[in-house]
């Protein structure tokens, strides 16, 4: 029987990839060590930061939600905003971690463990939000449908309802998905440790051997997760962007939304994959693994997805102005007014994800890490000004010009902005040093198959 | 009956490997365990060849379990409070309804392949065989496992696995290894 190499040795894009499998293990498990000062300063920092957003929780919690800068009609602020942030950062691991994978892309290898791990994390940060977001927050499991005595059921004709199936389905498939893959490679971390780690990890490994029949269910398993992944991360955001496409209002009932908003999650996603890894890369000196190969890859999606908006952009314009509807025509024209309130949110929204990413059409660019790193953030920022700029100005210029009026976000939002960003960190980086964030099995594939070629 | 024992041969080349899979399956003999620290799918050709998983058929259930819990949960709910009618919709409304059937039927048919490969793989499994248990298999190295091979088969086993290549072929209890730390 042939044995095929899985990379090209011609190909001028192939990644560094180790010797032996043993290499892989060691150089993988090398994060287990002690923590380096690095390391240790970012935890501490996401736990104040977390800390933090937690304390003007309570604020909101004691004293109602009088103090965020919610008023009539403007009842969708930043909570809302970072929710739909959230969400799409989650993206892009599925993308990487099941489109890529059923494409048979290469290059995901490397990044594809942190990008999923990534999407648990963001899509446990943005499940806060809408908790958050009721005030009422002991009340949250009213969500969800159960036999109960106040003969009060939830309406799956909303798509509000819609929005809670597909985040709680997008979370659990995210994390058994995620999990399921990991099993081969704790138990790899099981095998390398001693005492009471190895019997943590032994527990977690959950007594993987590594035989052929682990294999053959392990392969036919997680081609069908992939198979089911795929198309619930396209329908996750369609499914938010039905939170406002289907109503009424100016500026949200477009048919273009779920496209728009799809692209848009993906942008974010990949921009926040630099973003994260970069650094770690530099932390856990991951250079072999993750490199500037990677980091090109994901900024070519976001060249993609940035063309994509900036189209959406474009097309809402023009359908406002086609459709002769004055109240269409008059939230479009009011957002790009440089003078009006929101001004300033659409035209930093539009050099973030518009006019930014152009630098990355240059191949000098878009291979250096100063100027990634830059712009990732750019177009981290831009996103969350996108779903500022969608949901406030919105409901900030409805139907009525009696009820037109402003919101400003209270220290206390932009606290749990924070906090949430802490939180996310914090789990990012324990992950990080506890977990192999880099596919050990998956590297693996990528070796050459040791061989005595009797 | 016969008395068995344990026989197990570790390999350090992948050729070698399936050079022995192929001669114990070209003797006749069954009943080994193949180990490999990375799915390949010349293990899965020579060993299944190429008989699918078991798993899609728990896919599939799960996923047909998924889509018609959806559209009971959905259309029971509205019969049973049919004031709750939005926009004049019929009070089992598909289309609406088909975005809960789609999520269902992904979250059924993800938990089922989970629990499918759970089962298939034998997992949680802790108790396996300790013999199965060895360091070098999810490092560097691939291995055949007799966990009760019979006794008066054991030196054809034993000659058929060393004439294949395999670095160590040992058989009675096992020795636990030690793969060197980082």
């Amino acid at each position: 029987m042939a044995l095929v190499d899985p990379i090209d040795a011609n190909d001028p894009g192939r990644p560094n990839r180790p010797a032996t499998y043993g290499e892989t293990n060691r150089d993988i498990i090398r994060v287990l060590l002690k923590p380096t000062v690095g390391w240790a300063v970012a935890v501490v920092l996401a736990a104040i930061a977390m800390v933090y957003g937690g304390w003007c929780w309570y604020q909101q919690f004691t004293w109602g939600m009088g103090v965020s800068g919610y008023h009539p009609p403007i009842q969708w602020g930043v909570y809302i905003v970072t929710f739909v942030f959230w969400i799409g950062i989650g993206h892009a691991g599925t993308l990487i971690s099941a489109i890529l994978f059923l494409v048979r892309s290469r290059w995901r290898t490397g990044v594809y463990r942190a990008s999923e791990a990534m999407t648990v994390f963001a899509v446990m940060t943005a499940l806060l939000f809408p908790v958050l977001h009721l005030g009422r927050c002991w009340q949250a499991y009213w969500f969800f449908p159960y036999p109960n005595q106040r003969q009060l059921w939830m309406n799956f004709k909303s798509p509000l309802m819609w929005d809670v199936f597909a985040i709680s389905t997008y979370f659990t498939v995210s994390a058994v998905f995620f999990y399921v893959g990991l099993i081969p490679d704790i138990a790899v971390f099981r095998d390398h440790s001693r005492g009471l780690v190895r019997r943590v990890y032994g527990v977690l490994s959950v007594g993987w051997r590594g035989t052929h029949v682990q294999w053959h269910s392990y392969m036919g398993s997680y081609g069908f997760f992939a198979a089911f992944a795929a198309p619930l991360v396209l329908s996750v955001h369609s499914v938010v962007s039905w939170d406002f496409a289907m109503a009424p209002t100016p500026g949200w009932h477009s048919t273009i939304f779920p496209p728009y908003f799809v692209a848009g999650a993906i942008f974010s996603g990949c921009a926040m994959v630099i973003s994260l890894l970069m650094p770690m890369a530099y932390l856990f000196d991951w250079h072999k693994y993750v490199n500037t190969w990677h980091y090109e890859n994901l900024a070519k999606m976001c060249l993609l997805t940035s063309g994509i908006l900036t189209y959406a952009y474009g097309m809402e314009y023009f359908v406002g102005w086609y459709s002769q509807n004055p109240f269409e025509q008059s939230i479009f024209f009011w957002r790009a007014t440089p003078t009006a309130d929101y001004g300033w949110a659409f035209y930093l929204m539009v050099f973030c994800n518009c006019i930014a990413p152009i630098a990355w059409y240059s191949k000098k660019l878009r291979t250096n890490h100063v100027s990634l790193f830059i712009v990732a953030a750019i177009i981290n920022v831009g996103m969350w000004m996108e779903r500022f700029n969608i949901i406030v100005s919105s409901l900030a210029h409805n139907f009525d010009p009696a009820t037109w009026t402003t919101y400003a976000p209270t220290w206390i939002e932009w606290g749990v902005l924070i906090g949430s960003a802490g939180w996310f960190s914090f789990w990012f980086l324990l992950f990080s040093k506890t977990f192999p964030a880099i596919a050990i099995t998956e590297i693996k594939e990528m070796v050459a198959p040791p061989v005595r070629g009797h | 009956m016969d008395q068995t024992q344990r026989i197990k041969a570790v390999y350090s080349h992948l050729d070698s490997l399936l050079t022995g899979v192929d001669r114990l399956k070209k003797a006749g003999i069954t009943g080994y365990t193949v180990q490999a620290p990375l799915p390949r799918h010349e293990i899965e050709e020579i060993v299944y060849e190429g008989k699918p998983s078991p798993v899609r058929w728990w896919v599939l259930t799960g996923a047909l379990v998924g889509i018609t819990t959806g559209f009971l949960l959905t259309s029971l709910t509205h019969s049973a409070w049919p004031m709750i009618n939005p926009g004049g919709k019929p009070v089992v409304a598909i289309v609406p309804f088909a975005v809960i059937m789609f999520e269902c039927t992904i979250l059924f048919g993800s938990l089922a392949n989970g629990l499918g490969f759970l089962f298939h793989c034998g997992l949680p499994g802790y108790w396996l065989d300790k013999s199965l248990c060895d360091p070098r298999m999810t490092d560097a190295s691939f291995g055949i496992t007799f966990l009760e091979a019979p006794v008066s088969d054991t030196d054809r086993i034993t000659k058929l696995l060393e004439g294949s290549g395999a670095i160590e072929v040992t058989t009675g209890p096992d020795t636990f290894y030690e793969v060197p730390n980082a």
